[in-house]
């Protein structure tokens, strides 16, 4: 029986970890306080070494990005905690910051230590009502013990932590649009170059991590490079929060080292697909990344594993699929977020999600016609690699793996009218005819 | 920049096997249209920054990863090759346009945009014959006013956000808004600002669809029905470049022609719109001679006899008691024939124009007009606005200070009464009315007093030195401060700036002159201009804000009482614009002009022995005309104007003449004919080669020379004998 290793969820269950005296009582905040000791470019180095990749999903070498920062710019650096988390399917930084705030306030203050960054802002989706209030008291509550503003820890390091709570929308976890939205404006993603490391929030050089991995920091600090990158495998160090859902009996976040494969965080973790059917399907690391096959359930989690099994460890959101699903029912749902999340900024994504999610409805609704599979492939294509930001390419991504498994289903749905697996569809298909 | 710095800052790209070199940072598309290839465009508009959410754009650029890339928002580097025509881009436009009409209602047969809409053009050129959606399109109610003079209509609206970047990047009047996500993206009304910018109508031109479209023009034209007239708007002294659009015998609108030294693309509301001056009913037909004291319809003949025999008998009994006044608003040929004829046919010196308050320019010949250029407002480092508000009287010359403002400029406003600008200025300076005079000489005393001067000034003016600290002794910061209340460290600030920066402008407004105390404004600010070398110097210039279309021809062509045309100093000067109408001359002949309209007393005029009035309209003045001449607008006829940065620039006529009213220079003609005087103009064009060979300002001047985008006359040749002069 593989065991979960807790590293960002370590302590996560005790009573009160949520308040500054029992995080501090369980070694909460020797790992600023001993960062504050070292030079931010030792602290910089240890999180280079350690292997830390993004959390977020794009899995960019943490360490890398921060030593990319532009030095001589005239304008502050800045942090940004992205706290955004809005993927289907993900749900882990929403635990990180209900459950134990304060490891995100001493990750984001290590991190703005070691990058030169004075001012840091926690952007947090909007709907987070309850991570926000916790959050808020973690900060207030660090101020109050000097852990933050000015002098931390009675050293000369002045860093501000800023709460920021998103209105909901879904394309403010995209970096460049998270910093229009920061500086109050409509969350459209920005043009790049420039990058954020050079002109980014306010134009100051900023540096923006997910929450995970912000709050992975500590431990690194706390128990050095070597020891982290001890975890996992040799190209995707330390652990990841899985957040398992979907069709499985015992879905939630599971913190597990990089290389566990996804049949032992199904079976093992999940306690299996539930009522007793088979698995059909897969999203490996939330809604945007390609679903793979049953076939692929003994690959690896880790970043290049899933990647040579045709998909993207993304965000680690594993949404199981039974074998009872209507595909095409499932992705004209997920298709309906796009369409609804898309900010509109770029003609593909926006009339693109609208087409996708009216021709899939109309195909679940056994209504398709002949040629729709084809024209679902070529939107995707006309969408693929032309929106402005990365969501349009996120939005066609459960069509065209689907498509790809299960185009025959797709095709069913066409030729009979109705659904090859659900007796409601036949009946009201008989209906209509 | 010398040659290899030139060099250096040039990158040469190759487009479609064509090669073009330019400088850095300019975008691919801004390249290919260097080359003449053509690269659809929605979303991006040259004159505002890139967006990039169109994606019409698409090239195939090599070495660049994850093909298509946009044109409008990669950057030219050196050696890079682009292809605008292979299938992958032929493709990706195809899939944008069909994108962009899956919503879209295709309502082209009873869209105002018709004809000349770009998503009409480019769906032909680039875009699929058929759309492959099959569905329910996306609807909203329409159309849905968003401002007094402006519908929009969601539907046809492909969310370019032009508009919205116009109203908040260039005009700087955010009324517009993006509102919602995804499908249900549309324009709006921003909930904090009303849409009510004197700037609106741009978008409706800037619009690639017809999603906003003119109350004024809704219904009224397709464009192919109407004659495009490459022209100039008469509506002030900017005089920004139009393409006149008539519809049979209508002036339906203007629309830009975008030269960028004059308008840089840009037009105001009224210029755009108002075309009452042209179209209405009220124009008068026929000439009126005032019979039993009721203006009559007579013959032009008859007319014009009647007044040539009234002028002939007093010019000859006593031409002292004759006057003339011109306009600001006729071309430069009338206003010089209309001088000609009154000097030299009727031998009468009293002649003059609604104009500012401008030191005699018999104390030399400084020809009273802004030294700069208008295009310098772009990248110089300060503006100051002294009693002028270009919002309300230059419309199009508050975006390019506003341009100035995002490029680094400093603004200073300083005025009795609040000003557009003041919300955008670094500074504002509240002063009295009528103080603007004691502001400007408080400066020169900084800039003597601290020694502030530069260039020509400072080397070899001592003399001069000496007697401007005399004439601005008694005006120190510090005693304005005392007398006006305005900060006397803001203002040694102020001349400190203007002396040290980069680049620096000063404007007064025309009328300003006019108020009680700032009789000596022009000269105080031509003065400090002098000190600080704001002449010659980069980016710099000073001088009035003139209000009418026509107001420095008017003056160039020598419609004043102590000058001739090019400024030629007049040995016995007559009778000024105020004198003549306060009883000094008996009868007077107006040219275009109303002054009626600006007297306190306008029942003076019934003094006059006799009046006549060239006029479009009966106004304030004509009421008291004993012969009324009716005159063509603008458009009805050729001639040229020359703006407030001396630009002169061709009028074309747009609109087939009113039947009955005549070009003023045809009747100015006549009346010369019957004063035996046979002139052989058969066009005002004849008149233009007499101009260019007798004004040495406007020297070599013909319509094939100055052309499309107009000619500066040269303010640097003159500079050198201004100061001499002065």
């Amino acid at each position: 029986m593989t065991e979960q290793v807790r590293i960002v969820t370590k302590n996560i269950d005790i009573p009160g970890i949520d308040t500054f005296s029992v995080y501090t009582q369980h070694g909460g905040f020797q790992a600023l306080r001993k960062a504050l000791a070292m030079e931010p470019a030792a602290v910089l180095e240890t999180v280079k070494n350690s292997g830390l990749r993004g959390r977020g999903g794009a899995g960019f070498p943490t360490g890398m990005k921060w030593s990319f920062l532009a030095k001589n710019s005239s304008k502050p650096t800045y942090l940004c905690a992205n706290g955004d988390e809005s993927e289907p399917g993900t749900f882990k930084d929403r635990m990180i910051m209900e459950k134990i705030p304060h490891r995100l306030v001493e990750g984001v203050l290590i991190s703005a230590y070691a990058t030169g960054a004075k001012q840091a802002f926690i952007y947090i989706r909007g709907e987070l009502a309850y991570a926000a209030r916790q959050l808020e008291r973690a900060i207030a509550e660090t101020y109050a013990a000097g852990y933050a503003g000015k002098n931390i820890m009675g050293s000369d390091a002045n860093i501000d932590v800023v709460l920021h709570r998103g209105a909901g929308a879904y394309i403010c976890g995209e970096e460049t649009a998270l910093m229009e939205s920061l500086e109050g404006k409509r969350g459209y993603p920005r043009l790049k170059p420039p990058f954020p490391a050079a002109a980014g929030l306010y134009g100051g050089p900023t540096v923006i991590n997910n929450c995970e991995t912000l709050s992975t920091v500590p431990a690194i600090i706390e128990n050095g490079a070597e020891w982290y990158a001890s975890y996992g495998t040799e190209k995707s160090k330390g652990t990841r929060i899985f957040c398992l859902s979907g069709h499985v009996n015992k879905p939630g976040n599971y913190e597990l080292p990089m290389g566990v494969t996804f049949r032992t965080l199904i079976e093992e973790f999940g306690g299996g697909v539930w009522k007793g059917r088979k698995l059909k399907a897969f999203v490996p690391g939330g809604s945007s990344t390609p679903m793979l096959g049953a076939d692929k359930i003994d690959t690896p989690m880790d970043y290049e594993s899933v990647a040579s099994a045709g998909s993207m460890l993304g965000a680690a959101g594993v949404i199981v699929i039974d074998d009872a699903t209507c595909i095409v029912d499932a992705v004209s749902r997920m298709e309906e977020f796009y369409r609804d999340e898309s900010c509109g900024k770029c003609s593909p994504c926006r009339e693109g999600t609208f087409w996708l999610a009216q021709l899939l409805e109309r195909l679940a609704e056994g209504q398709g016609r002949a040629d729709d599979v084809k024209l679902l492939s070529d939107i995707c294509d006309n969408m693929s690699g032309k929106c402005f930001c990365p969501l349009g390419d996120a939005a066609i991504t459960p069509v065209v793996s689907a498509i790809k498994l299960f185009r025959e289903e797709f095709e069913y749905h066409i030729i009979h009218h109705n659904c090859p697996l659900s007796e409601h569809n036949r009946s009201a298909a008989a209906a209509r005819t | 920049m010398t040659q290899d710095q030139q060099a250096a800052s040039q990158v040469t790209l190759s487009i479609d096997g064509k090669e073009v070199s330019v400088p850095k940072g300019t975008v691919v598309w801004q390249a290919a249209q260097k080359l003449g290839i053509d690269i659809p465009i929605y979303c991006y508009h040259p004159k505002m920054s890139p967006l990039g959410a169109c994606r019409m754009c698409f090239v195939e650029i090599e070495k660049i990863p994850k093909p298509p890339q946009t044109a409008c928002t990669t950057e030219c580097t050196e050696g890079m090759i682009v292809h605008t025509d292979t299938n992958l881009v032929k493709k990706a436009r195809k899939g944008t346009l069909e994108f962009l009409l899956i919503n879209h209602p295709l309502d082209c047969p009873v869209c105002d945009k018709g004809g000349e809409c770009d998503l009409q053009d480019f769906t032909l050129r680039y875009g699929p014959g058929a759309s492959r959606f099959d569905l329910k399109k996306r609807h909203f109610t329409k159309p849905v006013p968003v401002s007094q003079n402006i519908l929009l209509d969601r539907e046809r609206c492909i969310a370019c956000q032009r508009c919205v970047r116009f109203t908040h990047e260039v005009a700087m009047q955010p009324g517009l808004i993006m509102e919602n996500r995804g499908y249900r993206t549309q324009v709006a009304v921003n909930p904090d600002a009303p849409f009510d910018s004197i700037f609106s109508g741009n978008t409706v031109e800037i619009c690639p669809v017809g999603a906003l479209t003119a109350k004024s023009y809704r219904f009224i034209s397709r464009p192919w029905e109407l004659r495009r007239t490459a022209t100039v708007c008469s509506g002030c002294a900017v005089g920004c470049n139009v393409q006149a659009n008539v519809r049979v015998d209508k002036l339906l609108r203007h629309m830009s022609r975008t030269n960028d030294a004059v308008d840089d693309g840009w037009l105001c509301d009224t210029g755009r719109w108002q075309h009452d001056e042209v179209n209405s009913l009220e124009r008068l037909k026929q000439p009126l001679i005032r019979k039993n004291n009721t203006l009559t319809p007579v013959t032009w003949d008859e007319a014009l006899d009647y007044t040539t025999s009234k002028l002939k008998e007093a010019a000859q009994r006593t031409p002292q008691l004759v006057g003339a006044i011109g306009s600001t608003h006729t071309t430069n040929e009338e206003n010089f024939i209309f001088q000609k004829v009154v000097r030299e046919c009727l031998g009468v010196r009293n002649i003059d124009h609604y104009h500012g308050v401008f030191p005699s320019s018999a104390a030399g010949a400084v020809p009273w007009v802004y030294t700069g250029a208008i295009a310098d407002l772009d990248h110089t480092g300060s503006i100051v606005l002294l009693g002028a508000d270009p919002y309300t009287q230059q419309m199009t010359l508050d975006l390019r200070v506003k341009k100035g403002l995002r490029n680094g400029a400093k603004i200073t406003v300083i005025s009795s009464e609040p000003t557009h600008l003041d919300s955008f200025a670094h500074q504002v300076l509240t002063i009295k009315r009528g103080s603007e005079a004691a502001i400007a000489k408080a400066l020169a005393y900084t800039v003597i007093e601290e020694k502030l001067w530069r260039g020509h000034f400072a080397e070899n003016n001592t003399s001069l030195i000496q007697s401007h600290s005399a004439r601005y002794a008694d005006y120190s910061p510090e005693r304005m401060e005392a007398a006006l209340g305005v900060s006397a460290a803001a203002l040694r600030e102020l001349a400190r700036e203007l002396a040290e920066s980069s680049g620096a402008i000063v404007l007064y407004d025309e009328l300003t002159t006019k108020i009680s105390g700032n009789e000596t404004l022009a000269a105080d600010v031509f003065d400090l201009g002098m000190m600080i070398d704001l002449i010659t110097r980069k980016n710099s210039g000073v001088g009035p804000l003139f209000h009418a279309a026509n107001s420095v021809g008017a003056r160039d062509m020598g419609v004043l009482p102590d000058t001739g045309p090019g400024y030629v100093k007049i040995d016995q000067p007559g009778f000024d614009y105020n004198a003549m109408l306060n009883g000094a001359v008996k009868l007077l002949w107006v040219m275009g002009a109303n002054p009626a309209k600006h007297m306190e007393k306008p029942d003076m005029m019934k003094s006059l022995d006799f009046l006549v009035v060239q006029s479009l309209f009966m106004n304030e003045t004509t009421q008291y005309a004993h012969v009324v001449l009716p005159a063509l607008s603008y458009a009805e006829k050729i001639g040229t104007f020359t703006n407030l940065e001396r630009r002169v620039q061709v009028l074309h006529r747009a609109l087939n003449p009113l039947i009955g009213p005549r070009p003023d220079w045809e009747i100015i003609k006549g009346i010369a004919s019957r004063l035996g005087v046979k002139y052989s103009y058969r066009s005002s064009s004849d008149i233009l080669t007499e101009i260019a060979m007798n004004v040495p300002l406007y020297a070599g001047m013909s319509r094939g020379e100055i052309g499309e985008s107009g000619k500066q006359w040269a303010f640097a040749e003159e500079k050198e004998s201004v100061s001499a002069q002065r």
